[in-house]
């Protein structure tokens, strides 16, 4: 009886979570577009395949923010370091082979998170603050090194790697965000790095206390957020045989909604890898599933922000009833 | 009372002094805790308790003077320091992650890792173990806790207090401090708490207790060093003065050769 | 080239300003791509819009087919809009159902998902603008697989081949507007007079070639005299430009500006310098400017393309390759030349829809 009662209460608590939030949301969206779209071939393989490549950049700036968020910072420049990164990577790739190039736009990605985490932690401004203005700065640069012009890639080895490759019938894109949430997945459920993340963001005071870095910890949650962004910059380019300064211009609020919808905290002490993946799924199903739709620019737009909103009304209504 | 422990002193402070620009925060303390033995840090506001406390557990390192840990001097410059020569604290705030379960919070940057040395190096969390050595810690405090699961922010004051004291003394420490353990609980958890103290003091640690509720040090402590304005002024056996005469030692009102 | 459809757009500043930073980046994509721009021949040997025509028994075998088309576009802006309803209404006409419309936002990558997307509906006609050649090259490889009539609005894809890959181009035909937006100045200024033109200083392919017609144009009135040309990036620059040009030069009669939203300023600065005898002449439906027009202020004429047509010939070009017809490699959509009497005929040529209340108004008084 007791035993029962538990299992019980702990059922409701699995409900209750945050975390759970997400998947009432993202099968209840699925759900509407599978009744709506049913004589369309919104429920086919290759349609699904397509979301998952449309969004293979974003998840992995999603889960790259999940990092920055963990500890309780926002990243604003992972949008511009998407640009630049590209831009460097198909700059290099005119001089130089895929490793050297893949390893100068990713270095890009490590020195803005230690520009923008030393630039926080030695002015104690707020990552909101700091983020911003390095955001306006590298897209100066981003736009400057090439003075606006968009750069071509020819390398087929590179597309294939980051673009339109297919290992064992899966495309690449798909393997990159699996691989990538995977590592994080088990960095912040499994290893101690991760426990020590969560602790800096759920009570900062407390884990100096308990002698963790935190400083350190900050610095290392902003590099992961921006060298995953330099990885989407370079899916980009694989994708889209070249880069351009505009690449991720438009990503950044659609990650921020994906990876919050997704159950990660804005404020820290809170992260949900699983969330972030899946959120930004929902955000390219529901793209995905207005275009089949048919409706108009506009009407899009529209019908976009009603479902979100439907969406979580009832995700919160679940988990009240729980 | 516990005075048992032959006397073996575990920590020795002479002439602690800490300055913040010309504020003097500590002019001279000196005093002993022996092992076993329950000490009472008191003192009116600003009499320099808190900063005492830091010194000790290393989040401000002392402009001069001595801590020996078993006889042996150390020098303390971080919390690190502090842990490594087997002094813990217990924090007022508790130093707890709330949204963590008692685990998480007891092992927290203490994690056990993995046995397999790939893992390890990783620093793969054996979750398995730690709850295993958890509930052993917590046994050990005669705590009985609802679920190891639970997140910290949905347990009682009392039972958090026990958590934290667990995880001090789970790390084999010779010295506890306790800030004000009781300051936010009721007078059944407080009971609790005294309790907790004297099972660990039972068990050979020292313990230094500060504390604003004249009552529980009376209760639980075997002497008290009063501190007034930056000095330890007294250091008394609690049996051998009444509360009143302590009150006066903390005003000031009182004063007897430390 | 690209884009300079958004140019063209009506009084929509952000979007207008937008489609001027996207103008930049197209410079790079001509220095790296010459062979791509629509060129001079193909424009001349091109073929007119009025001449592609569907017999009755061509639309009803349509009908029984029961087609469907996309439309991905680059951007929105009325002119987008009027394209799209050009192509729709003609589609409808044919039993052709529209069952997509994308906006890429001016963003490859968006053009290469929303090219990703419609390609799971299977259209069998398909009517776009590209962002960018390279990066959605293969997306468009990809969505034309299956069979799909892929018509191309002014942008030519690289490495695709007439008939093969694609049905063909539309676009309007800009060298004949730079003649036309010469002529209208002759007329401003009966033959003589002093001439100021403010140019589009960026390599912007369908300004620079209607700009280059002006030119060209102008030569045949020995009597018109370009004392002052300047040159602007940025349309909020015009402004300023007109007025130093006014300043130093009092004389002028007449002002060439490339088009209509940076037309905009300078009829901003003539009004400022109390100068209603200077005429204007640019390119481009904007209500702001044909209000002007309408009070009889500066704007003496502008030049405007037709984007329903546009829409409407594209869809004609696409159902008729699905009956296997083939059409010329580039198919050019006729202008207006506008001034104060024709306002309303030209709006509803260019827009199919009855002219705003607002310049119906200005025009009766």
């Amino acid at each position: 009886m007791n035993a029962q009662m538990l299992s019980l209460n702990q059922l409701k608590q699995i409900a209750l979570h945050r975390e759970a939030f997400i998947y009432y949301i993202f099968f209840f969206v699925l759900f509407f577009f599978a009744i709506v779209l049913h004589d369309t071939a919104f429920l086919t393989f290759s349609n699904f395949m397509n979301i998952v490549k449309q969004t293979a950049p974003l998840t992995i700036m999603a889960v790259g923010l999940t990092f920055a968020l963990a500890v309780g910072h926002i990243d604003l420049s992972i949008g511009s370091v998407v640009a630049l990164s590209a831009l460097v990577g198909a700059l290099l790739l005119q001089h130089t082979g895929i490793p050297l190039a893949v390893l100068g736009a990713l270095l890009v990605g490590v020195t803005v998170g230690l520009i923008n985490g030393l630039l926080i932690e030695r002015l104690q401004v707020s990552s909101l603050l700091i983020t911003l203005g390095t955001m306006g700065i590298i897209t100066g640069i981003a736009r400057q090194l090439t003075n606006l012009e968009s750069v071509p890639i020819i390398n087929q080895d590179f597309t294939f790697l980051f673009g339109s490759g297919k290992v064992l019938g899966m495309p690449i894109l798909l393997l990159w965000t699996l691989v990538i949430g995977g590592c994080a997945y088990i960095i912040l459920k499994k290893l101690a790095a991760g426990r020590h993340l969560l602790a800096v963001g759920g009570n900062p005071v407390a884990a100096r206390a308990m002698g963790i870095k935190v400083t350190r910890i900050r610095l290392y949650a902003l590099i992961a957020s921006s060298t995953a962004a330099a990885l989407a910059g370079l899916l980009y380019a694989g994708r889209l045989h070249g880069a351009r300064y505009t690449l991720g211009e438009a990503d950044l609020l659609t990650v921020i909604a994906a990876v919050a919808i997704g159950g990660t905290s804005l404020f820290g002490g809170r992260a949900c890898i699983v969330g972030a993946i899946l959120g930004t799924w929902l955000m390219g199903i529901i793209n995905n599933g207005l275009i089949l739709s048919g409706f108009s620019t506009n009407e899009q737009m529209i019908a976009r922000g009603v479902i979100l909103v439907i969406a979580v009304a009832i995700g919160v209504k679940e988990i009240r009833n729980g | 009372m516990v005075r048992s422990s032959l006397d073996q002193v575990a920590l020795e402070l002479s002439s602690i002094k800490k300055s913040f620009g010309g504020v003097h925060a500590l002019q001279d303390v000196t005093f002993t805790i022996n092992k076993g033995e329950v000490v009472g840090l008191l003192g009116d506001n600003g009499a320099g308790k808190s900063t005492l406390v830091k010194c000790i557990s290393g989040v401000y390192a002392p402009d001069s003077g001595e801590i020996k840990v078993n006889g042996k001097a150390v020098v303390i410059r971080s919390p690190e320091d502090a842990r490594a020569a087997g002094i813990e604290t217990v924090f007022q705030d508790l130093a707890m992650i709330p949204e963590f379960n008692i685990v998480q919070n007891l092992f927290l940057n203490r994690e056990i890792k993995h046995k397999n040395p790939i893992l390890r190096w990783l620093g793969w969390l054996d979750t398995k173990a730690m709850t295993k050595r958890a509930r052993k810690a917590l046994n050990r405090l005669n705590t009985r806790i609802p679920s190891y699961n639970e997140q910290i922010h949905n347990l009682s004051g009392g039972q958090r207090q026990a958590i934290a004291i667990a995880r001090a003394v789970n790390w084999g420490a010779d010295i506890v401090i306790m800030d004000e353990p009781t300051a936010a609980l009721g007078v059944e958890q407080s009971a609790q708490v005294n309790d907790l103290i004297k099972v660990i003091s039972s068990q050979g640690v020292a313990v230094l207790l500060i504390s604003h509720n004249m009552q529980h040090v009376v209760e639980t402590c075997d002497r008290a060093v009063v501190l007034y304005q930056g000095s330890s002024v007294a250091d008394v056996a609690v049996a051998e003065v009444t509360k009143e005469d302590l009150v006066g030692l903390i005003t000031g009102a009182k004063k007897i050769a430390a | 080239m690209t884009l300079s459809r958004n140019l063209q757009s009506c009084n929509n500043y952000n979007f207008i300003s937008k489609s001027i930073t996207f103008a930049f980046t197209l410079l790079v994509t001509s220095f790296a791509a010459p062979l791509l721009a629509v060129d001079f021949n193909s424009i001349t040997n091109a073929d007119k819009s009025e001449n592609i025509k569907l017999s009755q028994q061509q639309v009803d075998s349509l009908k029984s087919k029961k087609l469907t088309a996309a439309l991905v576009w680059h951007g929105s802006s009325a002119w987008v809009n009027a394209v799209s309803q050009g192509a729709k209404e003609t589609f409808s006409r044919f039993g052709i159902k529209v069952v997509a419309v994308t906006d890429a936002q001016f963003d490859p990558a968006k053009q290469v998902a929303d090219l990703e997307n419609i390609s799971v509906l299977n259209p069998d006609i398909i009517l776009s603008l590209s962002v960018d050649s390279t990066s959605t090259k293969n997306s468009y490889r990809n969505a034309i697989s299956n069979g799909a009539k892929l018509v191309l609005l002014s942008n030519p894809i690289e490495g695709f081949i007439h008939h093969q890959d694609y049905v063909g181009i539309v676009t309007d035909d800009m060298f004949g507007m730079g003649k036309a937006a010469a002529q209208l100045t002759m007329e401003a200024l009966k033959q003589s007079g002093k001439l100021g033109i403010i140019y589009h200083d960026a390599k912007y392919f369908i300004t620079n070639n209607r700009d280059h017609a002006f030119r060209q144009a102008l030569k045949s009135a020995p009597n018109i005299e370009i004392i002052i040309e300047k040159g602007f990036v940025k349309e909020s620059e015009t402004s300023n430009i007109a007025a130093a040009m006014v300043l130093q030069n009092p004389e002028i009669e007449a002002i060439y500006v490339s088009w209509d939203s940076a037309a905009e300023g300078v009829i901003e600065a003539l009004r400022s310098l109390d100068r209603p005898d200077i005429k204007v002449i640019t390119h481009d439906l904007g209500v702001n400017n044909l209000l002007d027009m309408a009070t009889n202020r500066n704007l003496y004429g502008t030049i405007a393309d037709r984007p329903y047509d546009i829409g409407a010939t594209m869809a004609k070009l696409g159902a008729a390759a699905i009956l296997g017809q083939r059409a010329a490699p580039v198919t050019i959509v006729p202008f207006d030349k506008v001034t104060k009497t024709n306002i309303t005929s030209a709006w509803q040529q260019a827009f199919k829809k009855p002219l705003p209340k607002l310049l119906t108004q200005a025009l009766q008084q």
